[in-house]
């Protein structure tokens, strides 16, 4: 069986909503946060969960962590039940809820690992080797003697996620691990992630909104909407049923150069540069550039597909979510 | 348990790094401690009671030393509560009940030994009728030091179930208002429980509020002999028994329903 398994996994909340003008008595409404969804995960994958706010994703990941008892399905992460078999099961895993926080906020963090080291009962020869590695990968070497509140927001993603990791978990689960992070810290934790990925066979499963992150990092990538799977499976085939604009960019030597294309396709001139937006499954990439250059001396040329959270929009409006 | 060790030293150096409040606490303590002798020798200039002055002196400054072991509870844990990050604490492999209870235990005897230190030198400097009186026996100090370890694991376990009642409600401030009113009053940190009529106290000193700071008050001032001590002491372990094996069931319970809402 998968390490991870998951089969028409239910979960409801009832949520009392305002009293009515006249009622005695609030009523009560049930929201199914999730309904039948299924997948399964194989060990070391990397895996992105992707929906809009409120799609669920985070009610997979409490459940999935042992947190939240689902109200029907089966789940199983390496043949245990998570919110059955709790101690057993949290031992194996390592979580970072993006918006909270793990660590002691008035102490050194290296004291809030040192207390980390003793809830999973780390060999201490061996937390010193993790301790090490992990500070210089996540470069905390200068920080650990730092209290939580010093830090800023980059360096206390990258505190939180080396005191996740401390006791090696098989599983790792990321919650929007790169919310409010500037280019360079959201660079260095993809790169990080990769790196654990491939040397410790971590099993990542990350939620998260900055579909980079999914570029970056995640080969499979998982849509979840109003409490249902809708997607699971390459980004470029999610991507590829909605990239339907592309723009090409020329730059020619001579002014006037002019290809040979329909009159519905839209091309803006700005003196030897030319902007075409196209649609690739009516005109496939490769005819396009060979009309295009065929039309003149090239200069530069640029293909550029949608931006991808313009895609991802367009998939959450026709999937509406 | 080496876990729950470790997360009781954290939170006693945590305590100890906050010394401001330690002084304000002192301050306003003492402040506290002055009036009520004050009122106390008032009340025996116009009517002596039976109970003697100097020991009701005593009772209450031994109240006000330890005043931190009643009323405080640890911040860091209602806000972990109330922005769920306790969602981390419920993903180790750990006793969620015991990991908590030992930081209370922690923070409670932590601040009230730093406050009670200053503030029983000052009391014992001040002249009798006034201040502190020494224990009435060595014996009897003896059982009142294993009364008030007893009384804080009392009021600990008390603590642990209304943080189990903020996992519930979110916000533990109109319980806790409620609480502290029957808190203050029948541990006797208002008025002495020993000035309390006869029929009163019978009832009074066996529930669970008089187990935490009276007790040992009591056998400190010899108003407990040493023959009922043992007694004493069993009131107060079974008390404490019970307040824990409740709260590790109410904190099972809350577990199982506990939603970390929001994303």
């Amino acid at each position: 069986m998968s390490y991870i398994h998951v089969r028409d996994l239910e979960k409801r909340f009832v949520i009392r909503e305002k009293r009515k003008k006249g009622a005695l008595l609030r009523e009560k409404k049930t929201v199914r946060a999730l309904q039948e969804v299924s997948f399964s995960v194989e060990k070391g994958e990397l895996l992105g969960y992707i929906g809009p706010n409120g799609a669920g994703k985070s009610t997979t990941v409490k459940i999935l962590s042992g947190i939240l008892t689902p109200d029907g399905g089966e789940v199983t992460v390496g043949g245990r039940v998570p919110w059955k078999e709790r101690k057993e099961h949290v031992r194996q895993i390592g979580v970072v809820f993006g918006q909270r926080t793990q660590l002691w906020w008035d102490v050194p963090i290296r004291d809030s690992y040192d207390l980390l080291k003793d809830v999973y009962r780390i060999d201490p020869e061996d937390y010193r080797a993790r301790l090490s590695e992990l500070t210089e990968a996540l470069q905390l070497g200068d920080l650990l003697r730092t209290p939580l509140r010093q830090l800023s927001l980059g360096q206390r993603m990258r505190a939180e996620l080396c005191g996740s990791l401390l006791h090696r978990p098989e599983l790792l689960f990321l919650d929007e691990p790169t919310i409010g992070l500037d280019a360079v810290s959201k660079l260095a934790l993809r790169e990080f992630l990769q790196w654990e990925n491939k040397r410790q066979g971590t099993t990542i499963l990350l939620t998260t909104h900055d579909m980079e992150d999914i570029v970056a990092l995640c080969p499979r990538v998982m849509v979840l909407g109003h409490g249902r799977k809708l997607f699971d499976g390459a980004l470029p085939d999610l991507l590829g049923r909605y990239d339907t604009v592309r723009t090409v960019t020329v730059n020619y030597e001579e002014a006037e150069a002019t290809p040979d294309l329909p009159a519905s396709v839209p091309v803006i001139r700005e003196g030897k540069n030319l902007t075409i937006s196209y649609a690739p499954r009516e005109f496939p990439t490769a005819e396009m550039i060979a009309r295009v250059q065929a039309a003149g001396t090239v200069r530069e040329l640029t293909v550029q597909p949608q931006n991808i959270d313009r895609l991802v929009a367009a998939m959450y409006r026709e999937m509406d979510l | 348990m080496r876990a729950y060790l470790s997360a009781f030293r954290m939170r006693r150096r945590l305590e100890l790094q906050y010394r401001g409040a330690v002084l304000g606490g002192v301050i306003c303590q003492l402040f506290f401690g002055l009036i009520l002798v004050a009122i106390y020798r008032a009340l025996y200039a116009g009517k002596p009671q039976d109970m003697p002055l100097s020991q009701i002196t005593s009772y209450v400054w031994l109240q006000q030393a330890f005043f931190r072991m009643l009323l405080a509870s640890d911040p860091e844990l209602l806000d972990k509560i109330r922005t769920g990050s306790i969602a981390y604490d419920l993903c180790r492999p750990l006793n969620l009940y015991g990991f908590y209870y030992v930081r209370i235990v922690a923070q409670k005897m932590t601040g009230s030994l730093l406050r009670a230190a200053p503030m029983l030198v000052f009391a014992f400097l001040l002249p009798e009728g006034w201040g502190l009186m020494l224990p009435a026996s060595f014996a009897g100090f003896a059982w009142s030091l294993a009364g008030l370890l007893l009384g804080l694991l009392c009021v600990s376990a008390l603590e642990n179930i209304t943080m189990g009642f903020t996992m519930r409600t979110l916000d533990s401030r109109g319980m806790q208002a409620l609480l502290n009113l029957l808190m203050m009053t029948l541990a006797g940190n208002i008025l002495p429980l020993t000035l309390f009529p006869d029929s009163w106290q019978r009832v009074i000193t066996l529930l669970p509020y008089a187990q935490l700071l009276d007790t040992p008050i009591r056998l400190y001032t010899g108003e407990y002999e040493l023959s009922q001590a043992p007694e004493a002491l069993l009131i107060q372990i079974l008390w404490t028994l019970l307040l824990v094996l409740a709260g590790c069931a109410f904190w099972r319970n809350n577990q199982r329903k506990l939603i970390i809402q929001g994303g």
